[in-house]
């Protein structure tokens, strides 16, 4: 089936198979391969996008549901330097082996548009479908704490 | 901080694992590549009674199919067992080898049957669900009980009772007769449970095969190049120079990436066979019953103390769970592991411990965070919890009574493992100064305001970290025309951060800023001596390597500097990456600038460092507060306090980050999960993130406090102890303890991990007391 897109701010189109899954459309055939996959349950949420501005875990989503929808994945968030999010995450170290990562930043940009200044159980619970193995989460928060601070003035 | 004010990253890995630039190993494409998809055994055991791949061959897309016969044919091993011990009577170990892919018999429900490799990996997935297999099912064992029953099932005709050896190590009779001398003795049987590890990156692997050269290529998520081509060489029987691994990103690993897998196999195998570049990846679905599980450890503990308190023996009897095959480092665990530190921190007279080593229809064992560390350290100090409080003794002064004091190192134990230093008092009454004990009881009967049963625990854990495989560590560095210096060695990160903490180390020894150091491991591999990343010995291991490549920068530099400053080299010292001039025009230069200025010229300098390192003795202690919600029986994590005794930091934030993750691992399994196989059928129960518990982020630790308390090492170069599995040994027994402590409240008698709220709601409910 066709679809077009628009990725990271470019109109894209494809041919691919009716069962493709959204993650697997921006992997394999847009080789965005920022956006990881972590399970095939829809619990990891490394494969987290945003879709018109919304965080969708991208293996949960046929490619077809996101024709004529607005994509951004970690390499088209940063697209004029680092966001918030990113620099924020390195400067708490909220992150080790780094898979997880992307999906982490593009469901915490998500997290501070819906609610811009969180307080950090607000964070947990709303980062609770994202998993990481490395870093027990506590400098996650911490991370999305900075960021809400740069962003919004948000007091820690 | 100003809102978007750029500020550095913290680490080298960062910028590429944030903006999505890094290299997993799934991200890779070749032009041709082809797609392969493992048919897994849906039964725990059984016979394989017809194998019809016919339909399979004939489907759109598919080039290659492969059964066992095949990978006979290739003239493969099974996959090694690496360590084969004795039992008491001097008889070798019954090791049986799981094979590539199962031929005759399955034994556990995940185990590779066929392979079949398409265009595409839907053709591949599509075509598999097209083989005629039929099985002839057997009875299934998943628990010691079951496996050791005199009528139960055998897995391996050469196994009888299920059993692969008994082993033991120290000293029966002394310990035997210590017991008979005490006043006091106490045991607590504990589990430390079968969990399923998983990093976060689900195992993949994809090889291409250079025809001119002849060497295949295989690109995988590993601990260490140096130790997986080392299995792959053995498994294929081709010569080490005819295969190289490549590994760049991996998302987390934790033991469970450092061997070879029968996917490797098979990818290398087709690739070889199709001349076409072949990749596997794996779902989560099949990783969970394919990535060697962790831990499946019955720990049952005794412990003999005389009338003052006095520690005079201890005992473990230990069932050791296997799976289904020996693969890898479970012998290690079960064996060496448990045995070489089951006196923990304090002096014990006398050891012993036996470990029954078993098969069961179940995923094999192999290492998971620790291998068998944290299992004994958990085992000793809620052993020692137990016994003080059944005998109204002060946990606190037992443990104090008992430590082996400053002045005693280097000090061997009773099971002749010399540990060369520690303040473990010292560190004891570090944590206990920062976590706020005072306040305890107020908090306590605040908790118990809110419906909440609050709990205090505190362990004292002592572990040894890795001695490694290989003789010694290598790192070869050497500059470009820029003034960049590379260091190549066998080590591979998996999110320690290794590119960071290597710079730190040169940027310490001789003032390189760390902007000007690149960490490439395992390029070039070949002529390198190293050890795989594991047993939380890397920093010291290859950065000890490091320090004496730039010590030895430093000395090869001497003749230069003396030409520059035409003195004679006589006159010249150097401390901390600075040239020093003695008397004359007390000139100084520091090393960088040297070699800066050098230009093209930079290129001659190089050197290749190299350290002998064996294990050390990372220890800590760490305090914990539960809250168990009485109403519901869920629990969370009020506080948790740790001070660790790592040796010399290099890098205070990675270091708290792995303790970090470390605890909330610990947490994970204390508090949740479990692979749980269905006793009728063998079927893993939790074969999924939405049964198996991970730790998320909210409702874990409300406040998490860490400090270092460094006692120096001497036992390698950099005077570092490691850090990577400490948050695992300290965790587990101060929370049980902390656990423990709580249900005590109600008079509930100590229960076993995971601590799930179904299990305390229903400890609370059967307890003699009402809170």
């Amino acid at each position: 089936m066709k679809l077009t897109l628009t990725l990271n701010g470019t109109p894209r189109s494809a041919d691919v198979p009716d069962r493709t899954l959204l993650a697997d459309l921006l992997r394999d055939t847009f080789g965005m391969t920022g956006t990881h996959v972590g399970c095939d349950t829809s619990q990891c949420g490394c494969c987290t996008v945003n879709v018109d501005d919304q965080a969708v875990k991208s293996c949960t989503m046929l490619a077809m549901q996101a024709d004529g929808c607005k994509v951004t994945t970690i390499e088209g968030l940063g697209a004029n330097g680092l966001h918030p999010v990113q620099q924020a995450f390195s400067q708490c170290h909220g992150l080790q082996c780094g898979f997880c990562t992307p999906g982490m930043v593009m469901a915490s940009v998500d997290l501070l548009r819906r609610n811009p200044k969180p307080t950090p159980a607000q964070i947990a619970e709303g980062l609770s479908g994202n998993l990481c193995r490395c870093t027990g989460y506590v400098n996650i928060i911490h991370a999305v704490q900075l960021a809400s601070q740069v962003m919004h003035g948000n007091a820690p | 901080m100003n809102a978007g004010t750029p500020h550095a990253l913290l680490r080298k890995e960062d910028q590429r694992l944030i903006t999505g630039t890094g290299q997993f190993s799934a991200d890779a494409q070749a032009v041709g590549m082809l797609f392969g998809h493992v048919i897994r055994s849906p039964h725990a055991h059984a016979r394989i009674t017809r194998l019809d791949m016919s339909a399979v061959h004939a489907a759109t897309g598919v080039r290659q199919v492969l059964t066992a016969q095949d990978v006979q044919a290739a003239g493969f091993t099974d996959l090694p067992n690496v360590v084969q011990v004795k039992d008491q009577q001097g008889q070798p170990q019954t090791v049986c080898n799981m094979p590539v892919l199962a031929h005759d018999k399955v034994l556990f429900v995940g185990q590779p049957v066929a392979w079949v490799v398409a265009d595409t990996a839907l053709q591949a997935q599509d075509a598999a669900e097209l083989a005629q297999i039929d099985y002839d099912s057997l009875d299934v064992v998943v628990t010691f009980e079951d496996a050791t029953a005199p009528d139960a099932v055998q897995l391996h005709a050469q196994a009888p009772s299920n059993t692969s050896v008994k082993f033991e190590a120290g000293n029966r009779a002394a310990v035997d007769v210590a017991f008979t001398k005490a006043r006091f003795v106490s045991d607590i049987a504990i589990e430390s449970q079968r969990l399923v590890g998983s990093p976060m990156e689900p195992r993949t692997v994809w090889a291409w095969h250079d025809e001119t050269k002849g060497v295949t290529h295989v690109h995988t998520p590993t601990q260490g190049v140096g130790g997986m081509a080392g299995f792959l060489a053995t498994i294929t029987r081709w010569p080490h120079e005819s295969m190289e691994v490549h590994t760049h990103d991996v998302g987390g690993s934790f033991g469970l990436r450092g061997t070879a897998y029968s996917e490797h196999l098979l990818v290398m195998l087709s690739t070889r066979q199709l001349k076409k570049p072949v990749r596997w990846v794996g779902s989560r679905s099949e990783v969970f019953v394919s990535d060697w599980h962790g831990r499946a450890l019955r720990l049952h503990g005794h412990i003999a103390l005389d009338e003052l308190g006095h520690i005079l023996a201890i005992r473990f009897e230990n069932q050791v769970d296997v799976g289904a095959y020996n693969v890898y480092f479970s012998t290690h665990i079960g064996a060496r592991n448990l045995s070489i530190t089951m006196g923990g921190a304090y002096k014990v007279p006398a050891l012993h411990m036996s470990s029954h080593i078993y098969f069961t229809n179940t995923v094999p064992v192999s290492a998971y965070r620790g291998a068998g560390r944290p299992d004994i350290a958990y085992a000793i100090d809620r052993l020692i919890d137990h016994a003080a409080h059944q005998h109204g003794l002060d946990g606190l002064a037992v443990r104090r009574k008992n430590f082996i004091a400053p002045q005693a190192f280097p000090y061997t134990t009773a099971n002749q493992t010399v540990y060369d230093s520690g303040q473990f008092e010292a560190v004891m009454d570090h944590a206990i100064g920062i976590s706020e004990a005072k306040g305890f009881g107020q908090r306590r009967a605040d908790a118990l305001q809110r419906g909440c049963l609050l709990g205090r625990g505190l362990a004292y854990y002592l572990e040894a970290s890795g001695p490694g495989g290989a003789a010694k560590d290598q790192v070869r560095g050497s500059f470009d025309p820029q003034g960049i210096l590379s260091l190549h060695a066998l080590t591979g990160a998996s999110g320690q951060g290794h590119e960071t903490s290597f710079a730190q180390i040169v940027e310490n020894e001789i003032g390189l800023p760390a902007s000007a150091v690149r960490y490439l491991a395992g390029e070039p591999q070949h002529g390198l001596v190293g050890n795989t990343t594991g047993g939380s010995r890397t920093l010291y291991g290859a950065g000890s390597a490091i320090k004496n490549l730039c010590q030895q920068l430093m000395t090869q530099a001497k003749p230069a500097i003396a030409e520059l400053w035409a003195c004679v080299e006589a006159d010249i010292t150097h401390v901390k990456g600075e040239w020093q001039e003695v008397g004359g025009a007390q000139r100084r230069l520091r090393f960088a600038d040297w070699v800066t200025s050098l230009g093209a010229q930079a290129a001659q300098v190089h050197a290749m460092g190299e350290a002998t390192s064996g294990m050390t003795f990372p220890n800590g202690c760490h305090i914990a507060e539960v809250e168990i919600h009485i109403a519901t029986g869920v629990a969370e994590v009020a506080h948790y306090w740790a001070v660790d005794d790592v040796g010399l930091v290099i890098s205070p934030e990675q270091v708290l980050g792995q303790v970090q993750g470390g605890v909330v691992q610990g947490m994970g399994q204390a508090f949740g999960e479990h692979a749980i196989y269905d006793r009728e059928t063998g079927q893993l129960l939790t074969g999924s993130y939405m049964d198996y518990p991970m730790p998320r982020a909210g409702g874990l630790v409300r406040h998490f406090h860490h400090e270092t308390h460094a006692v120096h090492t001497e036992l390698n170069l950099l005077g570092s102890k490691g850090v990577g599995e400490s948050g695992c040994s300290g965790s587990l027994p101060a929370l049980a303890n902390a656990v423990t402590d709580a249900l005590r409240q109600v008079g509930a008698p100590p229960i076993d991990m995971p601590f799930t709220p179904a299990k305390l709601w229903a400890a609370i409910m059967a307890a003699p007391r009402k809170p």
